[in-house]
């Protein structure tokens, strides 16, 4: 970094508010620069931040790291259950240690008594826990039962969502934001490529190795997470802005409900959060059958997401549509049943026909 | 005259809350009012200054004016919510319990007795008195009727912070010419002192292989504690962080002096003393805009929208080799001061109280 802008006022050169406000924010921008300058050097290499993070947590009592190891901390409690009455006597000086000794001596039997119903307690406490573990492993393995067979990530296309028609206006919503901007479900990292080309400080997740592999190459930042793990794992209120694409379409409506919490705490206030998605009616018909058979969820309408996302906070700024249009013309007038015709086609149009995906710009109002 | 008499759960020497309140009550006498502190505890230095809150029952006017310096879960919210005088809250924020779940679990149940206490305090409070408008706008979310901004009574460098000769000399072989950051606070989760070694980590790689990281405070949490000093271990940054606690007022200062740089990474803050400690050394100011922060720092330091490692290790290294950067934020930390002035803020206290005090019904 360049210790010192040519430009820069100098110290001693009085500014009033505005202009102290302007000098902070050039300081901001020359800071944000050097991170990213780092970035594509590879002195800040992808991940390297969030290793640092779970490396700490391997410090941190079992109940941070990830979800609660029940076994662990039962383990923790029987260790901690017993308590040991043979107080230590040791002392600097001789007449210390017999002075201890005849203490613990003289007060053994009072010291048992009190502790024999503590380690009682405890015991029983403990057992308690056990029990509780071993049903809460019950139905851990019952709810296994009932899972349905994943949708191998090697069924899904690797999405280029670089070349789309809805990147330019991904882009176009994401300019400007300052900070780091995650686009989940990334694919081959093209839209990363593009917008970090916009001078967006972004980067990327995707649950498929092979599908990023390109990308890493290129030396993008992307990394190869589902999106709900990622971010499991990034800061509240540390992203300015999010694309959410691909698989987001199809999430099990529980995980879409974990996702709208997460993201809404996830962005900053008055970060950006773009979405495309299919409409659930062109899904079904141009979505491969692997997919959609196995695929947990379905795609929402956009009025829902503009719902949903209402709810946590985030004001629905811009709708676009655009992908496969499979609208059928209308006939000609000079066929006499043109009116009946053309009224159907018109219905069919709007219900099953029209633009096939959508894209929803919102931003975090609280 | 009405008297206007302070309840504190603990009165200690060396602490924020103990000193605000021997001050306030100081200004409150000087101004001509009758004014005591009333206890659950006191440090036996200080037990002199101070009465154990049962014994107020006894000599309780129904004129008086109680503020209650909130800041823990404490007996006396329970006895203050069924006294018929009038009360004020002077609330010194409550950090988060979320913040302590999994470290310290009767920590995180304490902070949460002491936030239900204040749901249970704001509505029968006449006023509510915050040190930061982040302070103040929780008090309002509680259901506090009127509140008002005024900061806490500290007094802020003064004879007691001349550097210790001996302490610099020693910190000064310590580490040679390396850039110091530092960092004074409790070691605890939301101070986020893990980030500030991890800035360390990347700042070394980076910049400065010698750098070192000083952290001054109590471990009040030891589980966090340990795991930071772990994670710097593991990092292989062990003889780089160094930890003072315990220190006097002279050596403290002597810390700040030795110091590059002021890094406070903290993800909840109430308001930040340290923050006019670092302005008053003349220390150059790096900071996360967690909470309070950026309304206490304003423009006299690096404000950051994050607190992951790289944007603070650039940062630092902006901060610590743009001397004109440096000393334009040194000369704004200066100016911020003023607004802390110790007679300005004791003026205001009384002002506020005793205009209270007059009154016999709620402020409006």
């Amino acid at each position: 970094m360049a210790p010192v802008e040519p430009d820069s006022p100098s110290s001693g050169e009085e500014l009033d508010a505005a202009g102290r406000a302007r000098y902070l924010d050039e300081v901001m921008a020359d800071i944000d620069a050097e991170v990213k300058r780092r970035r594509a050097s590879g002195d800040l290499p992808a991940g390297l931040e969030q290793e640092l993070d779970e490396l700490f947590l391997e410090f941190s009592p079992v109940g941070l790291q990830g979800k609660a190891r029940l076994r662990e901390t039962l383990a923790l409690v029987d260790s901690s259950a017993y308590v040991d009455i043979a107080v230590p006597v040791e002392s600097q000086k001789v007449v210390g240690t017999y002075v201890k000794r005849l203490i613990r001596k003289t007060m053994g039997w009072y010291l048992g008594f009190i502790v024999h119903q503590i380690v009682k307690f405890a015991w029983s406490v403990s057992r308690m826990f056990h029990v509780v573990v071993a049903h809460v492993e019950d139905l851990e393995a019952e709810v296994g039962t009932l899972r349905i067979p994943e949708l191998p990530y090697s069924a899904v296309p690797v999405a280029v969502p670089g070349s789309t028609w809805w990147a330019p206006d991904a882009v176009a919503a994401l300019t400007g934001v300052r900070g780091r901007v995650l686009h989940a479900d990334c694919g081959d990292g093209s839209l990363v490529d593009t917008l970090i080309a916009a001078g967006v400080d972004a980067y990327g997740v995707d649950p498929s190795e092979a599908g990023i592999e390109s990308a890493i190459e290129r030396g993008t930042d992307v990394r190869a997470e589902p999106m709900l793990g990622h971010l499991e794992v990034v800061g509240d209120e540390a992203l300015a802005g999010m694309v959410l694409s691909g698989s987001v379409q199809w999430l099990h409506p529980n995980e879409r409900d974990r996702l709208v919490r997460m993201a809404t705490t996830r962005l900053a206030v008055e970060g950006v959060l773009v979405i495309h998605s299919s409409t659930p009616e062109s899904w079904t018909a141009a979505t491969s059958p692997l997919v959609s058979d196995l695929a947990p969820g379905r795609p929402l309408h956009a009025e829902t997401w503009t719902h949903l996302l209402h709810l946590h906070g985030l004001r629905t700024t811009a709708l676009h549509t655009g992908g496969d249009d499979r609208r059928i013309d209308p006939i000609p007038f000079s066929n006499p049943d043109a009116p009946a015709i053309n009224a159907a086609i018109v219905a069919v149009n709007e219900r099953l026909l029209g633009p096939g995906e959508y894209l929803l710009v919102a931003v975090r109002e609280r | 005259m009405t008297a206007i008499h302070q309840f504190v759960p603990a009165l200690l020497p060396r602490d924020a809350t103990g000193d605000h309140t021997l001050a306030l009550q100081s200004a409150l006498r000087h101004a001509g009012f009758e004014s005591d502190i009333y206890v659950e505890a006191a440090h036996d230095d200080l037990w002199h200054l101070a009465t154990y809150f049962e014994a107020y029952a006894e000599r309780a006017k129904p004129d008086d004016l109680l503020v209650y310096q909130l800041s823990t879960a404490s007996p006396l919210a329970d006895f203050l919510l069924d006294r018929p005088e009038r009360l004020v809250l002077d609330y010194h924020n409550i950090t988060p319990s979320s913040f302590y779940e999994s470290w310290e679990d009767h920590t995180a149940e304490k902070v949460e007795l002491a936030r239900s206490q204040m749901v249970a305090l704001a509505p029968a409070a006449v006023l509510g008195i915050a040190d930061s408008a982040f302070n103040a706008s929780e008090l309002r979310h509680f259901g506090c009727p009127a509140t008002a901004v005024i900061p806490i009574l500290v007094a802020i460098g003064g004879e007691a912070r001349v550097p210790d000769p001996a302490e610099s000399a020693r910190l000064g072989r310590d580490h040679g010419s390396a850039t110091v950051l530092l960092f004074v606070g409790r070691l605890s989760p939301n101070k986020a002192q893990h980030h500030l070694v991890e800035a360390l980590w990347l700042y070394r790689r980076w910049y400065d292989p010698g750098a070192r990281l000083h952290l001054v405070g109590p471990a009040v949490t030891p589980a966090y504690a340990e795991a930071v000093f772990a994670l710097a271990a593991s990092l292989g940054l062990g003889d780089a962080v160094r930890h003072g606690e315990d220190l006097t007022d002279g050596q403290l200062a002597a810390w700040y002096a030795d110091a590059d740089v002021f890094v406070c990474l903290s993800e909840h803050e109430g308001f930040c003393i340290p923050l006019l400690e670092a302005m008053h050394a003349g220390l150059p100011i790096v900071a996360h805009g967690a909470g309070a922060v950026p309304e206490t720092l304003t423009d006299a330091g690096i404000l950051l929208e994050s607190n992951r490692p790289g944007v603070v290790a650039a940062a630092v290294h902006r901060v610590v080799t743009d001397r004109p950067l440096s000393d334009r934020m040194v000369a704004a930390g200066h100016r911020r001061l003023d607004a802390f002035a110790p007679s300005t803020t004791r003026a205001r206290f009384v002002e506020v109280l005793g205009q209270l005090a007059g009154q016999k019904g709620r402020v409006a």
